[in-house]
């Protein structure tokens, strides 16, 4: 009886923690699902942002001295306006070019991002000042019996869902949240009404950018370790949280973040942990190949 | 601007013998280097031209190409260890092998869009190294597989860098005679029309899924062949030696010699593998480790400035293939 209870405390832990991973997973997923609905780019180097909003984070806090709060935000603005540069310089130039194009740019970004992080802050782990947060935030928030939510994890999991429910809201009830939709039905004719729509590919761009960005601050936090190849498996597994959840859908990837989270701490708590990462690549295959259209994603048919 | 002479038989004639010299032009000491950094570039001209198949010709992008390359390694380095089969034997078998993971892969994914299947291929290679690396009892996994036999050729075993340039040049042109037919076969003409129109291709009655594999299998068995040379070559073999990064090298070469053409292809091998060796002994080690920001940045110049590459893809082929076109529509009406 006693075992029994220690198991289900543990299964119940893990389940907090991935879901504390999967609200991660689902603040990068929404960059790539963004940008993916308004000009159906994989944007590789999403995944690049997100690392450098950790270390830029990282620069500000323990090279400059500035304080946590006023850090971040002056991070999520970088990165901003990093992604809107991105798109400006290495996008927008071929949106009429073929799409092999506009891909093989995006993985040369990508590559590009990484190893300029590195040649920066050194291939090295780094971690954050052990001061950077209030301590409280390391003591447990909630506990249920063995069960714990620290309040770092529950901080990550309130911005999360603040900022999906915001994003939802931008999108559904906004202008620019429709000029978004439109443009991700016509381009062509969105500009024919009167949609500047390389303002709104830019503004889905820095919006997608910051939450990256915030996203890697925290698991900065959450595994006090950040180093410049983070940004490429965890920018592959929030792609596919954004292929799962129903690409170009925010809820779908936040369910999909929430999804792949928890399927890889269980995965690697109770099948393997060697294969934690191949867990989220079955994963991200198995959907792609069976359920393209993601969880709560709509069909959409090929254009001709 | 075509930078392909007159007479393209005779430049290449010209090459081929200038590499039959090569080993026997006294150089003293550099010599050996000199091999060994030539042997690693007709490799990945071996290389590029296996990926060149999907990207170039088929026009898909394909993320995972090193996953072949990986399982041609190691399905050479383990038969020749256990079996100690004979090179003629082994390089055939880790073709096959690589072709077997290509029709696997390829028939369930390719009827996915293009970004999806790029997607998924860098998926599957990923799974590939994670499998080589912890499957202990096949691959020995991160202690890398050491001790592989040298080949030998009518019994006699290879222990000259000469010996080796000769090996892969032989290869290459293998390789080479097959692309070229393949190029310019029937396949070769529709993975074009796939490549420019997928769905005027499919209203020409090209099986858009057939075609796919075959290029697929085809881009396959050539990295994995390449692959059972490296790994008979270095004698050794480690799984970080197939990581993503390769992908990206090898794609590089074909982006910057020109995607889809078969000299371009090789001439991206012939000047970016002598480069990276060179920055390999002008740079600190830090810098030399971050040599893929010049990858990345020559991937997004070249897409921006000059999408065709160095030598681009022949309009005669695309001649051929609408001459074939016409042929087809005539012969339907």
């Amino acid at each position: 009886m006693e075992s029994l209870l220690d198991q289900s405390s543990l299964f119940l832990q893990q389940l907090v923690n991935g879901i504390t991973l999967g609200g991660v997973y689902a603040l990068i997923a929404v960059g790539y699902t963004m940008v993916y609905g308004v000009i159906q780019l994989i944007n590789f180097a999403h995944g690049e942002i997100y690392m450098l909003g950790a270390f830029l984070a990282y620069t500000l806090v323990a090279v400059v001295g500035m304080p946590f709060f006023p850090a971040f935000i002056l991070t999520l603005m970088i990165c901003a306006v990093l992604g809107v540069v991105l798109d400006f310089v290495a996008y927008r130039p071929l949106r009429k070019a073929p799409r092999l194009a506009a891909l093989i740019t995006a993985i040369g970004m990508s590559i590009f991002l990484q190893n300029m992080a590195m040649l920066i802050w050194g291939s090295q782990i780094k971690s954050y000042p052990r001061d950077i947060l209030p301590a409280f935030f390391s003591e447990s928030a909630l506990t249920f019996g063995d069960v714990t939510l620290s309040w770092l994890q529950l901080f990550i999991l309130f911005i999360t869902l603040l900022f999906m429910i915001i994003l939802h809201l931008t999108i559904h009830k906004t202008r620019i949240g429709m000029a978004m939709r439109a443009i991700s039905q016509d381009k062509t004719a969105s500009a024919l009404m009167g949609i500047g729509v390389n303002r709104v590919i830019s503004f889905t761009f820095a919006i997608g950018s910051a939450m990256g960005g915030m996203a890697g601050i925290l698991v900065g936090l959450y595994y006090n370790a950040i180093f410049p190849t983070m940004g490429y498996v965890a920018g592959i597994k929030a792609f596919a949280a954004a292929v799962l959840g129903g690409i170009g859908s925010v809820p779908g990837a936040m369910l999909g973040g929430g999804v792949l989270g928890i399927a890889e701490v269980m995965g690697a708590g109770y099948i393997s942990s060697e294969y934690r990462d191949g867990i989220s690549y079955a994963v991200m295959i198995a959907v792609i190949l069976f359920k393209p259209s993601g969880l709560i994603g709509k069909q959409v048919g090929e254009k001709v | 601007m075509s930078l392909s002479p007159k007479n393209p038989h005779v430049l290449f004639l010209a090459i081929l013998f200038l590499a039959i010299i090569l080993p026997w032009i006294p150089l003293g000491p550099s010599t050996n280097y000199l091999l060994r950094v030539l042997t690693t570039a007709v490799l990945y001209m071996m290389l590029a031209l296996g990926l060149n198949i999907v990207p170039g010709f088929t026009g898909l992008l394909d993320l995972g190409y090193v996953g072949f390359y990986g399982i041609g390694a190691y399905t050479s380095g383990l038969l020749a260890i256990h079996y100690d089969l004979s090179l003629w034997v082994i390089l055939p078998l880790a073709a096959a092998n690589g072709a077997l993971w290509g029709v696997l892969l390829g028939a369930p994914t390719l009827r996915l869009t293009g970004d999806y299947f790029a997607i998924v291929t860098f998926g599957f290679s990923e799974l590939v190294v994670l499998l080589i690396r912890n499957e202990l009892w096949l691959t020995r996994g991160p202690m890398g597989l050491p001790g592989i036999p040298p080949p030998s050729i009518f019994g006699y075993p290879l222990t000259q860098g000469w010996q080796y340039f000769y090996l892969a040049l032989f290869l290459l042109l293998v390789v080479l005679v097959v692309v070229v037919r393949l190029e310019n076969s029937r396949i070769g003409r529709a993975w074009f029309a796939i490549r420019e129109d997928e769905i005027a291709a499919q209203c020409c009655g090209i099986s858009l899924i057939r075609y796919k594999v075959m290029a697929f299998a085809a881009s396959a068995a050539i990295g994995a062949m390449a692959g059972a040379f490296y790994a008979k070559w270095f004698r050794f073999i480690h799984p970080d030696m197939f990581k993503f990064w390769e992908s990206i090298l090898i794609l590089c070469l074909i982006v910057f010699g020109g995607m889809g053409s078969i000299a371009g292809t090789m001439l991206g091998a012939l000047i970016l593998i002598p480069l990276t060796e060179v920055l390999r002994t002008a740079l600190p080690q830090s810098m030399f480790n971050a040599r893929y920001l010049i990858y990345g940045l020559l991937l997004v110049i070249m897409m921006r400035l000059r999408p065709e590459g160095l030598i681009p893809f022949q309009l005669s082929r695309s001649r051929k293939a609408e001459q074939a076109k016409a042929r087809l529509l005539g012969s339907e009406e």
